[in-house]
């Protein structure tokens, strides 16, 4: 693959979190099949869950331009399992891949073996390329965790941040000019910290909805943590082996028990003062809401999104309500 | 705050005629940026705040509304709502009572008056609604039907409503006698109400008006 006939590598589709690392090392550019669907107007036919039958109908119409899908079947999203098989008809390959529900490094090795298999181990082979893919996801994945951190600390727009920090889990196709998007967030202006707005934690799957983050900072509130953008970021390696062991820990195929405690660690460290429980309409996560809320220990909300667009005016209206009942926990009121 | 009037959602042009020049005007509920105002505050706090006025020691308020229905637990600041479908609110037996030609009010009074109860399984309001019709065409009692309708109305709420002493029914659909009975049985607890629970958070947003206008 050199100069002008270098041939653009092959696109493949991944539901939920694949590592990037494998994909990037084996040669493929990743599309995170759901990333898309936030900006759009979808409007799925025969659905449960808006996200995974916006993507299974996209995939039906061939709109996506994929060589090949990776469905995540195990762990994580339950629909994905039968959307991602309807989707399978109109793919030129497809794989399943688990996540181990307990954690089991030597399971999920095999799994990522599969998947290197799949993606065709001929390209893992050429050491050099594997290694400068590894590099460059590493470097732009260290750069997105300075962009949580300065989000955190109110440095960063949260919406501006949150849309890059979701788009960890494929880089946008292109690890390099990726990393330097993030980098001009980072250095652009910085925001003065709002240290008497309530801090709030945005757990459970990301919210469908393109403006959610502006409609919390309207509403008073600071996101402080988007749970899954920081599951993207904080998993990597440099190896099958060391994949396995960080990816083992992916806490939406875990247990929710490890989860909680997970998510109550962190919501110490990052000082939340309530808690955000963003579950899709249909999704099973939301069985876990009464779980969350009994352990967590924060004030919490629970919304439940369903089509893709705008925040709608009832959920604008809890999200409202929500920053008027921490603010007056902080005084502010 | 001695003065107020209940008037109807499109005539709110009146209200403004009772502020005396330089009082301020704070406005809550869903079309509250729409009215011209000086303050305004959502209606979970607007409740928050009526409520303590007669219940300081409220745990849980259950705001019972015609388009959505609130849960606002001030022990943790937890909020409920269910909006999803009109099956738990009071539109659910406005639909009720359309088909029978009564008032919602109207649908009470005859649910009181009922000597059994139809079970309603739907929890979608447009189900419901055939399963009533099917009932009915069994030979079910219009009563006896509407006593059901309040009840499947009654046990979607409360599937919001966490373990609490002292939990406030407040909004319109408090009013109704029918639906307060159905929700303590279920709920196993006494609901308190105030006088003109519909009012509780237009009371609320005065309140804050009033604090307002005390501080500056």
């Amino acid at each position: 693959m050199k100069g002008a006939n270098r041939r653009k590598p092959p696109v493949v589709g991944i539901t939920a979190l694949v590592p990037p690392e494998l994909i990037y090392g084996a040669g493929w550019y990743p599309t995170d099949v759901n990333n898309w669907i936030p900006g759009s107007d979808a409007r799925p036919r025969s659905k449960l869950c808006a996200w995974t039958a916006s993507w299974r109908e996209a995939i039906l119409k061939g709109e996506l331009g994929l060589d090949a899908l990776v469905v995540v079947a195990g762990g994580d999203c339950h629909n994905a399992l039968a959307d991602g098989q309807a989707a399978a008809r109109k793919v030129p390959r497809t794989h399943f891949f688990f996540y181990p529900f307990d954690g089991d490094t030597g399971y999920l090795k095999g799994q990522l073996e599969a998947l290197e298999e799949f993606l065709g181990e001929g390209r893992m082979a050429e050491g050099a390329h594997r290694r400068r893919a590894l590099e460059k996801v590493a470097a732009a994945k260290a750069l997105g965790l300075r962009l949580d951190r300065a989000r955190s600390d109110g440095k960063a727009d949260p919406e501006r941040a949150f849309k890059l920090l979701i788009s960890f889990s494929d880089l946008e196709g292109d690890p390099v000019a990726f990393e330097r998007k993030v980098r001009s967030v980072l250095a652009g202006p910085r925001l003065r910290a709002t240290e008497d707005r309530p801090r709030v934690a945005l757990i459970g799957v990301p919210p469908i909805y393109r403006d959610f983050h502006n409609v919390c900072a309207e509403a008073g509130l600071q996101v402080v943590f988007d749970e899954l953008p920081y599951e993207f970021l904080r998993l990597g390696g440099n190896d099958i082996d060391s994949l396995a062991r960080s990816y083992s820990t992916y806490t939406f195929a875990r247990p929710v028990e490890y989860r909680l405690g997970f998510l109550e660690r962190e919501l110490r460290t990052r000082k939340v003062d309530g808690v955000i429980h963003y579950a899709q309409f249909t999704c099973h996560h939301l069985l876990e809401d009464g779980m969350l809320r009994e352990r967590l220990n924060r004030p919490m909300l629970t919304v439940q999104g369903d089509l893709p667009g705008e925040t709608p005016a009832q959920i604008r209206l809890r999200l409202e309500a929500f920053g008027e009942l921490l603010s007056g926990t902080k005084g502010a009121v | 705050m001695a003065t107020s009037r209940l008037v109807e959602a499109r005539e709110w042009p009146s209200l403004l005629k009772l502020v005396k020049k330089g009082e301020p005007v704070c406005t809550t509920g869903y079309f509250r940026r729409k009215v011209p105002h000086d303050l305004s505050l959502t209606e979970i706090s607007a409740a928050r705040l009526g409520v303590a006025h007669f219940y300081p020691d409220a745990e849980v308020i259950l705001d019972l509304g015609g388009q959505d229905t609130k849960v606002i637990d001030l022990r943790n600041l937890t909020l409920q709502m269910n909006d999803k479908c009109s099956a738990g609110t009071g539109a659910f037996l406005e639909q009720a009572a359309r088909y029978f030609g009564v008032t919602v009010g109207g649908l009470a009074l005859m649910a009181e008056k009922a000597r059994d109860r139809v079970d309603v399984n739907s929890t979608c309001s447009v189900f419901a609604q055939s399963e009533m019709i099917s009932a009915l065409e069994k030979g079910a009692g219009r009563n006896e039907v509407a006593a059901g309708l309040h009840h499947a109305l009654a046990r979607r709420i409360a599937e919001l409503v966490p373990e609490a002493e002292r939990i406030i029914a407040i909004g319109g659909v408090a009013r109704n006698r029918s639906m307060l009975f159905a929700l303590s049985a279920i709920l196993d607890r006494k609901l308190l109400v105030p006088p003109e629970p519909q009012t509780v958070n237009a009371l609320g947003a005065a309140i804050h008006a009033a604090a307002h206008s005390s501080q500056s």
